[in-house]
């Protein structure tokens, strides 16, 4: 560091950051010369919680490991522990499950598309997002009894039917969304500044997406056609009808596309759900859970969430308890190795917009 | 998987399993690690590291190191995984095939105490600060022994007078 460079802590508390994290930049003037991300503000130790706890009790841990979206970890989990317990799920189970999956990275993208807005100064479409959001909200409400921690997804299957009228009252909220949805593009995607500042920011060279593992929307904004859904298909997405959607840019306005267009085939995912979902039961026969052991083994599921791939490797020796549990989720390495590379040579106003383009979620990097 | 054959045809392994028709567990030893995995970000096309995680195994004295890759033109992954000795546990750094890995490196040096030479940065905090205590994941650190020894025993009434308390101001501040 030369005198001329100016040492600035970005967060742990600031309106433009991504939860409790930091980023520490070097400055020349208003340009970033160099970057280090400091994270360790929200650990709690779930991992190591969960090889003390027995395979049920972690259940209401799993959810807490992502706040706004946290039916990608309940249903993670029990995937891997019905694949090293043997457990198959009845049809119903695998489509309510992918259900609430879709409707929890709806209301994720919802949000994250007011965030966006946000993190430029556009303070309207936040309010919009998170208002927006709570309509989903409420239907998780109903089907599972909380608001943002389901704890609804089990080993097994899901834990209630899904109650009398609920479809039509998703198809409803759904129509509602989709009719909000244009006044959002034109506050956003029509305005002036914001395409002057999205397009060309955070260009991503193409040979970084295989070389540092970048999932999800950054790897789809630089046409990589990567997506667990379609790649390793679980749950019921082998039985719906879509394509992956990719974009050319390599920028954070290619990010904002990809998202934008996941938001209508998250609808339309929903829709096809509703009108697909077989009838039957929706909970497998499980062995006395508190006393429940499962054979030694190891394993690796993944499932495609808002950030992009989220992976958890479940190791078991035989007991009643885990033996190891790694979260490994996409913001590891979209928010300390990609940032920080990102980082060198933008201003230092541009450090909100790329990282709510990364979606960088601080929970489930410090598990 | 014929990948698997054609790693046991050129390396030692000693054993692997398919878990799933898109994911298989190889093991091999410390010393041939780096070339399997060369070889099959090379040759095989799992051009991508998906995650390093490391497992406890105190009873065996023996820790594990899993290396996760995936191959996106086939859409496969494979974990190779390595033993190391509990005692002294030294491995080298892989930050030189796939950057990402001296982040994974960094978390496994603070929460197991596995030294990977050669990784710049692992000596520098990630998550914890100022720890003096054995690496926290190892699963012979106790944790409630650790709070109780920090943090001292808590009083379980101390909560509800201090809310007292805040009520009471609270009331005094609205009669002014």
């Amino acid at each position: 560091m030369s005198k001329e460079e100016v040492r600035l802590f970005i967060g742990p508390q600031h309106p433009g950051v991504t939860g409790n994290m930091s980023v520490e930049v070097l400055l020349r003037g208003d340009t970033i010369t160099w970057a280090r991300t400091h994270i360790g503000y929200l650990h709690r130790g779930f991992e190591k919680l969960m090889e003390r706890k027995i395979f049920i009790k972690s259940f209401p841990l799993v959810c807490r490991i992502c706040v706004p979206e946290p039916d990608t970890n309940e249903e993670n989990f029990a995937r891997g522990l019905e694949e090293l317990a043997g457990i198959e799920i009845p049809e119903r189970a695998k489509w309510i499950r992918t259900l609430v999956l879709e409707l929890s990275r709806l209301q994720m993208f919802i949000m994250w598309y007011g965030g966006i807005a946000g993190s430029m100064g556009l303070s309207t479409p936040v309010q919009w997002g998170i208002g927006d959001r709570d309509y989903i909200l409420d239907l998780f409400e109903e089907l599972t009894g909380g608001r943002i921690y389901h704890i609804y997804i089990m080993p097994g299957g899901v834990r209630k039917d899904l109650p009398e009228g609920f479809e039509e009252r998703v198809l409803k909220v759904m129509d509602m969304v989709e009719r909000r949805l244009p006044e959002y593009d034109e506050i956003i995607m029509e305005n002036a500044v914001v395409q002057k500042r999205l397009k060309g920011l955070a260009k991503i060279p193409k040979e970084w997406v295989d070389e540092m593992g970048l999932t999800g929307p950054v790897a789809r904004a630089c046409g990589f056609p990567y997506d667990v859904r379609k790649d390793h298909p679980y749950e019921a997405y082998p039985h719906l009808d879509f394509d992956v959607i990719t974009e050319d840019g390599c920028d954070a306005w290619s990010m904002l596309l990809v998202r934008r267009r996941e938001i209508d085939l998250s609808i339309d995912l929903i829709r096809q759900i509703i009108e697909k979902m077989p009838r039957g039961e929706f909970l497998a026969p499980l062995p006395n859970v508190l006393y429940w052991k499962i054979p030694p083994g190891e394993t690796y599921v993944k499932s495609e969430s808002t950030r992009g791939e989220y992976g958890f490797y479940v190791v078991t020796d035989g007991s009643d308890k885990p033996r190891r549990v790694h979260v490994n989720g996409p913001s590891f390495v979209h928010g300390i190795t990609l940032l920080e590379r990102l980082l060198v040579g933008q201003n230092i106003a541009d450090v909100a917009p790329i990282m709510v383009s990364l979606q960088t979620c601080p929970p489930e990097m410090e598990r | 998987m014929e990948v698997l054959n054609r790693l046991r045809e050129k390396f030692e392994i000693t054993g692997d399993k398919v878990q799933r028709d898109d994911l298989a567990l190889v093991e091999t030893t410390g010393k041939d690690l780096i070339p399997v995995l060369v070889y099959l970000k090379t040759y095989e096309g799992f051009k991508t590291l998906v995650m390093i995680s490391c497992v406890d195994w105190m009873e065996k004295g023996k820790f594990q190191l899993s290396y996760n890759l995936w191959n996106p033109e086939k859409k496969k992954n494979i974990i190779v995984k390595i033993f190391l000795d509990r005692e002294n546990p030294v491995f080298q750094t892989i930050y030189k095939i796939w950057p990402q890995a001296e982040v994974y490196e960094r978390e496994i040096h603070e929460m197991f105490g596995v030294n990977f030479e050669g990784n710049p940065t692992q000596d520098e905090e990630l998550i914890l600060e100022d720890w003096e205590e054995i690496p926290p994941m190892r699963r012979d650190f106790n944790t409630l022994r650790y709070s109780m020894e920090k943090f001292g025993e808590r009083e379980p009434k101390s909560g509800i007078i201090i809310r007292k308390q805040i009520s009471e101001q609270y009331d005094e501040w609205r009669r002014k």
